[in-house]
């Protein structure tokens, strides 16, 4: 899912804070049966699902949204309330969870017999071949995943691109070294990748990795209108407007134990305003009482929604996939001891008091986050980690004693880069302040949100410390640690290259015992705390409220969505 | 007159070139690089190259700008390899934060501006001119003074707090209407009026209680001229004398500023559409302008000064025909 720099909770600060009795977790529905029939609503200020091309869906919501109704991927998560359940794999568009061989460079899936297209032809293994293909035409199929890309052995150029360009431009050879990576032999599906992978039955649950039928691709506009292999297909689709999907015929619910498809209808309406959407589904009237919102509560509305006892079964109080966090260069800070101590240094209830508060999100001790399911157990970084216990409001006189101990000054200034906006402003103020008090000057790099990541992902450019937001892309940590602390990870913004570590995380991703690798993953977790690689700084939450006749209604841990698939009106 | 419409419109293509190689200009001095705005998480400089590529920002400034010019003419081919598609002419160009051809994009958005604005426009005249000659004639009497109060107010609050006050009583809280969900006229004109109505009158309350203002102003200004004490001497009816004498005298202005504030509303009224959920061509440039999207942004911004310029033309013909004294040359 896309990395974030945006902070959503900018207003209300005070006044949510006086509420923090009223405030419990999620509540909701919950229900896991429902009703046939009826029209779901669901209202959003975007003006269209961003990508509904499943090579090119990238964002959780929308994953949820269309894995839901629309595409079926070959492994499927578990719909549940609670987080380890739901980051459990299950069959979907596949037989079973995959079959890896070689050391885990092989895996194998078996396409289900009977799942059909909306105009009733059967979706085949070369269906979901050729999906993946579209992948690699990155001129076109832009925005989404390139996991197919950097996972597959196919050969790559000197300048790290794949030699294959995709089914659109691909001549005979080209196509040659794709059609050897992938493999269809009636319907079982063969993948072969560059290097071993034990979790990749996760990775194809990102509906990169779903079918697309070679006749009705239309390439940079198949978006307007996929074709379905779910419960639903497109009726209409206006942008700016509204998406209105119906019951798909040729699905058959026998081939589908995921799916309940309990709305007749459901209508996506786009473009209303944030105010508007929320105060519609408080007052519950008419349609409304169907409706939901991927958008969220407006913070003006928190402290009435919070407070007041009607709203208890409709609203929801739920950790979102991201952690937010500040990346501490190593490159910049490679003393230990000095990371540590702006770790300790730091006034973390004031930075969530800045993002909204307590409905901002949880204090984070790490940044694997508890809704990712077994691979999170809290790491202890502000119990016993740092040497001694740290307070959210930070402990200067422990950040003083590292400082010390560390036999050498600070390197000061500590350069910290973070999107302009007037809350992150606000935030890097408050690290001025706080982190001054143990004798670290910070100075502010503002930078345009628009180009933020470009300039802290190239190490000539980076700061000391950056400001970041992570989500993972399956429910693993492998998308988590690797990623972030790694050299061959994509956003190591840390610039952490420890050949231990390295070590370490490598034999976590080959394990194919999925308790170990949980084990494994928890105890990086720890170490990368102990290195103090990033200064976490909370665990991001998102508040909800839907319609009094939807059911159903819960936080979904792998997207931090609604599972849409489940959901019902009465 | 004819030659000088035509030395107008002339003009026009003129200002019109230039303000597309200023957007295109301006566009290009952001710091924002939109080819990195199309990169996903996975972005690699080879990704972003590429998408540079597509977007055909690799190209220089001046072949973008004429390629730009030349496919609305001609138009042009999108995509690559075997998934190309063409955009016809006039091409404005193709977004590919929208996915969807320019043209298009206008052609949907711009019917919808113009209904709330032509609305918009009728309810605002008829009620501020109306109630600006009421308040004239009764002059420091108390229907002026409670005109004057009320315009006051009209023209303080700002116009997203009219519309979100009335969206929210009236629809959300009292059920008058439904919630706004535009459809054409030719399709369902209850379901139409049901939901620009709100629209115009947010609209119209701004800008009645300025044209009530204005017209009040003139009015006070020409009643008080020699001519109309005279024309009431020679016993002309007061109607007559309001009517014929005063107002016609008094309408240059107010035709000055209708026809820019109306030109200005065609350009989108943004604040008012994203409130109802129109989407018109203020949405659109606004939406385009946050994802640096410059097919859009110049597209749109032409379409709102081609209005402007149009506007001030015929505001100038009009003037010729309220007013003898004025000819076009």
């Amino acid at each position: 899912m896309k990395k974030s720099t945006s902070i959503r909770f900018g207003v209300g600060a005070a006044t949510v804070a006086m509420l923090l009795t009223a405030c419990g977790s999620s509540s909701g529905d919950g229900s896991t049966t429902g009703t046939k029939g009826g029209t779901l609503y669901i209202l959003t200020q975007g003006e269209q699902i961003l990508h509904l091309d499943p090579q090119r869906n990238y964002t959780g919501e929308d994953l949820a949204f269309a894995s839901g109704y629309l595409n079926r991927t070959l492994t499927q998560y578990t719909l549940s309330k609670d987080n380890a359940t739901a980051s459990k794999l299950v069959a979907d568009l596949a037989t079973d969870t995959g079959t890896a061989s070689d050391g885990g460079k092989t895996w194998a899936f078996t396409i289900r017999d009977g799942v059909k297209w909306e105009d009733g032809k059967p979706v085949t293994c070369d269906d979901v071949k050729y999906g993946v293909s579209r992948t690699f035409a990155s001129d076109i199929i832009t925005d989404g995943p390139s996991y197919a890309i950097s996972m597959l052995d196919i050969p790559k150029g000197a300048d790290g691109s794949s030699s294959y360009p995709g089914p659109y431009k691909a001549d005979a050879a080209a196509q040659a070294l794709y059609d050897a990576a992938v493999t269809c032999e009636g319907s079982k599906l063969t993948f072969h990748l560059a290097s071993p992978s034990s979790d990749f039955n996760y990775t194809v649950t990102l509906s990169a990795f779903a079918p697309v039928r070679k006749d009705a691709d239309t390439g940079e506009k198949y978006d307007d209108h996929v074709l379905s292999n779910g419960p639903y297909k497109i009726q209409s689709y206006v942008k700016k407007s509204k998406l209105v999907l119906v019951r798909n015929d040729q699905w058959d619910p026998a081939t589908d134990s995921l799916r309940p498809a309990y709305p007749d209808t459901i209508e996506y309406d786009f473009s209303l305003p944030a105010d508007v959407i929320t105060q519609r589904i408080m007052a519950d009237a008419g349609n409304d009482s169907n409706a939901i919102s991927p958008d969220g509560i407006v913070p003006t509305q928190l402290a009435a929604v919070f407070s007041d006892p009607k709203f208890e079964k409709r609203r929801l109080n739920d950790l979102d996939p991201y952690v937010r966090y500040y990346a501490i260069n190593t490159k910049k800070v490679p003393n230990v001891k000095h990371r540590q101590a702006i770790l300790a240094a730091a006034n973390r209830e004031e930075l969530r008091k800045i993002a909204g508060g307590i409905y901002a999100g949880d204090f984070a001790d790490g940044v694997v986050k508890p809704n990712i399911g077994v691979d999170y157990a809290p790491t202890g970084l502000w119990d016993t980690l740092l040497g001694d216990k740290v307070p959210v409001t930070g402990n200067p006189e422990l950040a003083k004693k590292l400082i010390a101990d560390s036999g050498e000054p600070f390197p000061n200034p500590l350069v910290v880069d973070y999107a302009k906006t007037p809350t992150n402003d606000k935030a890097i103020s408050s690290l001025v302040a706080s982190l001054a008090l143990a004798g670290i000057t910070v100075k502010p790099n503002p930078l345009e949100p628009g180009g933020y990541y470009g300039v802290v992902l190239d190490p000539a450019k980076q700061g000391g410390m950056s400001a970041g937001g992570w989500a993972p892309d399956w429910s693993n940590a492998s998308t988590v640690l690797p990623e972030l602390f790694t050299p061959s990870g994509g956003f190591n913004m840390s610039q952490y290259d420890d050949a231990a570590f390295n070590a370490e995380v490598a034999a976590a991703k080959a394990m194919t015992d999925r308790g170990e690798q949980a084990k494994a993953w928890q105890a990086l977790s720890v170490k990368s705390m102990q290195a103090a690689l990033a200064l976490p700084t909370r665990f991001g939450k998102e508040q909800r409220l839907q319609g009094s006749n939807v059911s159903g209604a819960y936080t979904w841990g792998p997207y931090g969505s609604y599972p849409y698939a489940t959901l019902s009106v009465k | 007159m004819f030659p000088y419409i035509i030395r107008r419109l002339g003009l026009m293509v003129v200002m019109l070139t230039l303000l597309s190689i200023v957007t295109f200009l301006l566009f290009n001095a952001v710091p924002t690089d939109p080819a990195m705005l199309t990169c996903g998480k996975s972005c690699t400089p080879e990704l972003v190259a590429a998408n540079r590529i597509r977007l055909g920002l690799d190209q220089p400034l001046y072949v973008q700008y004429i390629d730009w010019i030349k496919a609305i003419f001609v138009g042009r081919t999108y995509g690559s390899g075997t998934q190309t598609f063409p955009c016809n002419a006039p091409c404005l160009g193709y977004s590919f934060r929208n996915g969807e051809e320019v043209t298009v994009m206008i052609k949907a958005a711009l019917p919808i501006t113009i209904y709330l604005a032509l609305g918009a426009f009728v309810l605002w005249m008829v009620f501020g001119i109306l109630s600006g000659i009421y308040a004239a004639k009764h002059h420091t009497e108390w229907q002026d003074r409670v005109i004057m109060g009320v315009a006051l107010v009209g023209y303080s609050l700002p116009v997203f707090f009219i519309g979100l006050v009335l969206l929210i009583f009236v629809v959300v809280r009292l059920h008058l209407l439904p919630y706004p969900d535009y459809v054409a006229p030719q399709t369902n004109p209850v379901q139409f009026l049901q939901t620009m109505i709100l629209p115009w009158i947010s609209l119209a309350i701004l800008y009645a209680a300025y044209y009530t203002r204005l017209t009040r102003s003139q009015m006070l200004e020409t009643l008080s001229e020699d001519y109309i004490r005279t024309a009431r001497a020679k016993g002309l009816p007061e109607s007559v004398v309001v009517r014929k004498h005063g107002f016609r005298a008094g309408l240059t202005p107010i035709v000055t500023s209708a026809g820019l504030d109306l030109a200005g509303l065609l350009g989108g009224a943004v604040i008012t559409e994203y409130i109802f959920s129109l989407p018109g061509l203020g949405r659109l440039s606004i939406g385009a302008v946050t994802e640096y999207d410059l097919p859009t942004i110049t597209a749109t911004v032409l379409v709102a000064a081609t209005f402007v310029i149009v506007a001030n033309l015929i505001v100038d013909m009009l003037y010729a025909a309220i007013d003898p004294r004025v000819r076009l040359s």
